[in-house]
């Protein structure tokens, strides 16, 4: 073959193999699988049962008669059981003067629980992560936490690690979407370690502000690590597959931004306080970011559904409103809601309460078999904050609940306020119990009434405590 | 410049290796131009007639150009779409304090002796601070001009709010920035870190929409202003045509330390209140107005050495009082993280005559004799300007010595350190303004930034000036830049 002809193809050969290769590198970097994770189970001498948190709060000698009503009501209606645990500090009786050493403490045992746990689940050694992402929402040391984890692990030098703090409960899905960014943007495939706890030990609130004292009651210690890869040589032993994460913040409006807040009290007192428009706030985070996952989502079918009902209700609505104001026909008729159940198989919802539960089960229209995961851990682990979808997830998976193919839709909230969700889809039948695997057949249990009910239960009978609070 | 016979030797070197120099950095031009010349010579011999049937016994067709033209075009478009977006810097806003919150060594030291019993700490600190290389017009917030100081939550965040949305507003006014328009949102602040975020604090004042990528870094110490630069480049390279907002600054208020511990009443007498807020962007219309292009970040973390993780730690004191204790080889250790820094970042930014020596001089300490010094390369030939973090005067010094710079490429750190103290992660950016008023930053320059912090980590950004910058740059030092630089004493006798 001539010279230049044969120049000209061997380059065209190049340019096109370069093209495909760099195409064919980009779809693998894209894809983000979740390989295992492990859900923090503390000792069980840091076990709290109702009447012992009656004992710390009777402790508690500014608290007088209406502010122990409303605590214990909020812990006998809160849904949560007598296995949660508490740290250590408040349950030594040490609650009002938490040290620093408390909350490193807190912080190690769940290291060398969750951590050190995922990574021998795995087979992956510490030398071979090369993304950390921390996320503890309300103690934030120097060095900071995640410079702790590479320290206790011993990590690479060239390790990328990132701490975040103070964004709430919801904030174990920004590390995961940080970690899914960052992985985006390396030429070689990335081992990404996402840990997410919350700190109690300093935040035992002490005061007798009733809107901060409900973090008492439902905030317990937790945490969970996982490992995010988007190696395709995993694919096999990856649990699941990222799909999309949708992150919506409403902090612009003020009502919303202000509806969680870390203060003082009226007394200096720090504590969070949690305000009456908070439940308003999180629908209209969730109505945000649900506005904007349906389309990603859900199969066109549902979407066309809901858009053609929705322009016809428009469309017979409007000429009613010209007819007397007396026609109620239509009045408050039900707006078309979106099924999301033609999308999504499992909800891991976050168990901020009782409450909050019941509003996402009503908005969604799910049934109470879709919301056991989260009715359950809320009553097994209470309100771990961040972490609490992971023993949401793990309790599915305790159950058998979890087989390839299913989609899972993990949402939460928190304050800013925000709410964020992630799409997964399962790659494998999924039989671990996992933090569940002692206690998972005694669940759901026949009743989740508090069995102190007998005893606190009084409280329930007194009329005009200013029950204003949903939880 | 030396003179004399007993220099001429050295002198000689110097030219010798200057010529090195060149020689190796030119070397592709140096081949290329005899080899022009000698082609150029051969056609003029050839002349026109032999020129054209030698183009005509190719056998060239219409299709054969057409086909070579589409390639070389389809090849250049592929290579410069493969490429990483570049991330451009369009402009940044330090925040410079009120005259109210200023603190003379005079104030420091009243202060001190009015809030604390214990005369020898009063006499330490005066000592450090006549030693600590800051100038008096340094600030600290109005939460810790009280006596003794009132470090609630309240008061911290009445300063995150004043030091933030100054600087955001600078910025604002600077770039024309609209809130709407901005995609991504980091900040990062060491020591302070309230529920709501500071990052959701900044989304309610400036009413940024709900779609936001936020987030807020804590905890990371002095070099996680780079680290906010880092994580801020990643998420511009997967989402195109976006704008992000990065807020670097550090919370004075609730770190004010209460004891008498000597390790740990030294951040007392150098931290002072700053902040700097930077817009990036990887939009292709900014490429025009923008400042600078960030090149490279290198991150080193040697949290896993225990004496390094150690070196800057936060506890508690006997009496219960939270202060964070340096120790006494946090120079030593920041000389280390630094030479790790260096081994990744030399090969990517020192031109290649460095790295020959450099590789040369390991070779023969491993083959020919253990004895010879490794080689320090020279990277003033890499840099025209040098940010180091203003930590504090040893840590300058130290780097002067490791690198071997002179005390014009040091003369932004110290002089930032002088006038604004150490305003921790957003101490770089004091530097880079400090230079930039100087007008001394030209189109073509690069620009080193390099953090140190807690962990302990070492952080490295390499910038490239895009436009040169005018005086005056509307920054935090134009009213006092006439000044500088000062001769800044070894002991301030107070």
């Amino acid at each position: 073959m001539e010279l230049l002809p044969l120049l000209t193809v061997l380059l065209l050969a190049h340019a096109v193999v370069y093209l495909a290769w760099q195409a064919v590198s980009r779809r693998r970097r894209a894809c983000c699988y979740l390989l295992d994770y492990a859900c923090h189970k503390p000792s069980d001498d840091r076990k709290v049962t109702t009447e012992m948190a009656g004992d710390v709060i009777e402790r508690n000698k500014r608290l007088g008669l209406s502010e122990y009503r409303f605590l214990l009501k909020v812990i006998v209606n809160s849904g949560i059981g007598e296995h949660t645990y508490c740290p250590r500090n408040v349950l030594q009786g040490r609650e009002e003067s938490p040290t620093h050493d408390d909350a490193l403490e807190e912080m190690d045992n769940f290291f060398a629980d969750a951590v050190a746990g995922v990574l021998a689940k795995t087979g992956v050694r510490a030398r071979d992560v090369d993304l950390v992402v921390l996320n503890v929402g309300s103690f934030s040391p120097a060095p900071s936490l995640v410079s702790r984890l590479v320290h206790r692990f011993g990590m690479r030098e060239d390790v990328m690690a990132y701490n975040l703090s103070g964004m709430g409960c919801s904030a174990g899905l920004i590390a995961v979407d940080l970690a899914r960014n960052v992985m985006l943007t390396r030429p070689r495939t990335t081992m990404a370690l996402v840990v997410t706890s919350e700190s109690c030990a300093p935040n035992w609130y002490v005061g007798t502000d009733k809107s901060m004292m409900l973090g008492n009651c439902l905030f317990r210690c937790g945490g969970a690590a996982a490992l995010l890869t988007n190696d395709p040589a995993f694919r096999g032993r990856a649990k699941m597959e990222l799909r999309c994460l949708v992150r919506a913040n409403i902090g612009a409006h003020d009502d919303a931004h202000a509806a969680a807040v870390h203060r003082e009290d009226a007394d200096g007192r720090l504590g969070v306080s949690l305000s009456k428009a908070l439940p308003k706030a999180a629908v209209r985070a969730f109505t945000e970011n649900l506005q904007r996952l349906a389309p990603r989502i859900l199969p066109a079918r549902e979407l066309a559904r809901f858009a053609s009902r929705l322009l016809l209700r428009k469309l017979l609505l409007a000429p009613r409103k010209h007819t007397a104001a007396g026609n109620k026909a239509e009045g408050p008729a039900s707006s078309p809601k979106i099924d999301f159940k033609t999308g999504v198989d499992h909800f891991c919802l976050h168990p901020g309460g009782t409450a909050v539960i019941e509003a996402v089960r009503k908005s969604l229209g799910l049934t109470a078999h879709d919301v056991e995961p989260a009715r359950m851990t809320l009553h097994r682990w209470g309100n771990t904050s961040a972490s609490s979808l992971w023993y949401v997830l793990s309790y599915m998976e305790a159950k058998r609940r979890l087989k390839r193919g299913d989609r899972v839709l993990m949402a939460t909230f928190g304050s800013g306020f925000k709410c964020n969700s992630c799409y997964w889809e399962v790659t494998r039948d999924l039989a671990d119990a996992g933090a569940w695997e002692d206690c998972i057949d005694k669940y759901p249990p026949e009743t989740l009434v508090n069995p102190y009910m007998d005893k606190f239960g009084w409280v329930n009978d007194v009329q005009g405590q200013g029950s204003g609070f949903l939880f | 410049m030396p003179t004399g016979g007993v220099f001429s030797g050295s002198v000689n070197l110097k030219y010798v290796k200057l010529g090195y120099q060149y020689l190796v950095n030119h070397f592709l031009t140096l081949l290329l131009v005899p080899v022009m010349a000698a082609t150029a010579l051969e056609l003029a011999r050839l002349g026109p007639g032999e020129l054209l049937s030698l183009w005509r016994s190719l056998e060239l067709d219409l299709v054969h150009i057409l086909c070579s033209a589409f390639l070389v075009v389809f090849v250049g478009t592929v290579y410069v779409m493969s490429r990483p977006r570049p991330v451009y810097l369009v402009d940044y806003a330090c925040y410079k304090p009120p005259a109210s919150c200023r603190v003379p060594f005079a104030t420091f030291m009243e202060h001190t002796r009015l809030i604390s019993d214990d005369d020898k700490s009063v006499r330490f600190q005066t000592r450090i601070l006549e030693r600590s290389g800051l100038g008096e017009d340094t600030y600290l917030p109005p939460a810790n001009h009280y006596i003794p100081p009132n470090p609630s939550m309240e008061a911290s965040r009445a300063e995150a709010q004043l030091v933030i949305f100054s600087a955001i507003d600078d910025l604002v006014r600077r770039t024309g920035l609209k809130p709407k328009d901005i995609d991504i949102l980091v900040v990062n602040c060491s020591l302070f870190s309230p529920t709501p975020s500071l990052s959701a604090m900044i989304i309610n004042k400036y009413k940024l929409r709900s779609n936001i990528r936020s987030f807020n870094l804590s905890g990371m110490g002095c070099s996680a202003g780079l680290i906010s630069i880092d994580l801020a480049r990643d998420m511009l390279q997967v989402h195109p045509n976006s704008n992000a907002l990065v807020v670097s600054t550090e919370i004075i208020t609730p770190n004010f330390y209460q004891g008498s511990r000597r390790d740990m009443l030294l951040p007392n007498c150098l931290f002072r209140m700053g902040a700097a807020a930077i817009l990036l962007s990887n939009r292709r219309r900014e490429a025009r107005r923008a400042k600078y292009r960030l090149v490279h970040v290198v991150r080193t973390h040697k949290g896993a050495d225990d004496r390094a993780y150690r070196c800057v730690y936060q506890e508690e004191d006997d009496q219960g009082f939270s202060g964070i204790s340096l120790s006494k080889e946090l120079m030593a250790i920041a000389g280390d993280a630094l030479k790790s820094n260096i081994t990744t970042i030399g090969p990517l930014v020192l031109p290649m005559s460095e790295q020959l020596l450099f590789f040369f001089r390991l070779v023969g300490r491993k083959l020919i004799n253990k004895t010879w010094k490794p080689y320090i390369p020279d990277f003033k030939l890499a840099f025209e300007h040098f940010c180091i973090h203003a930590g504090g005067r040893a840590v300058i010094d130290e780097l002067q010595k490791n690198l071997q710079l002179s005390s014009r490429h040091v003369e932004a750190s110290r002089m930032t350190l002088h006038r604004f103290g150490n305003t921790s992660s957003s101490s770089l950016w004091y530097e880079l303004a400090y230079i930039e008023a100087k007008g001394r930053m030209r189109r073509g320059d690069r620009v080193w930034q390099i953090g140190f912090g807690s962990g302990f980590k070492c952080n490295s950004a390499v910038w490239k000036c895009l436009r040169s910058i005018k005086t005056p740059t509307n920054g935090p030092w134009d009213d006092c830049i006439h000044r500088y630089p000062v001769d800044v004493p070894e002991v301030v006798k107070l």
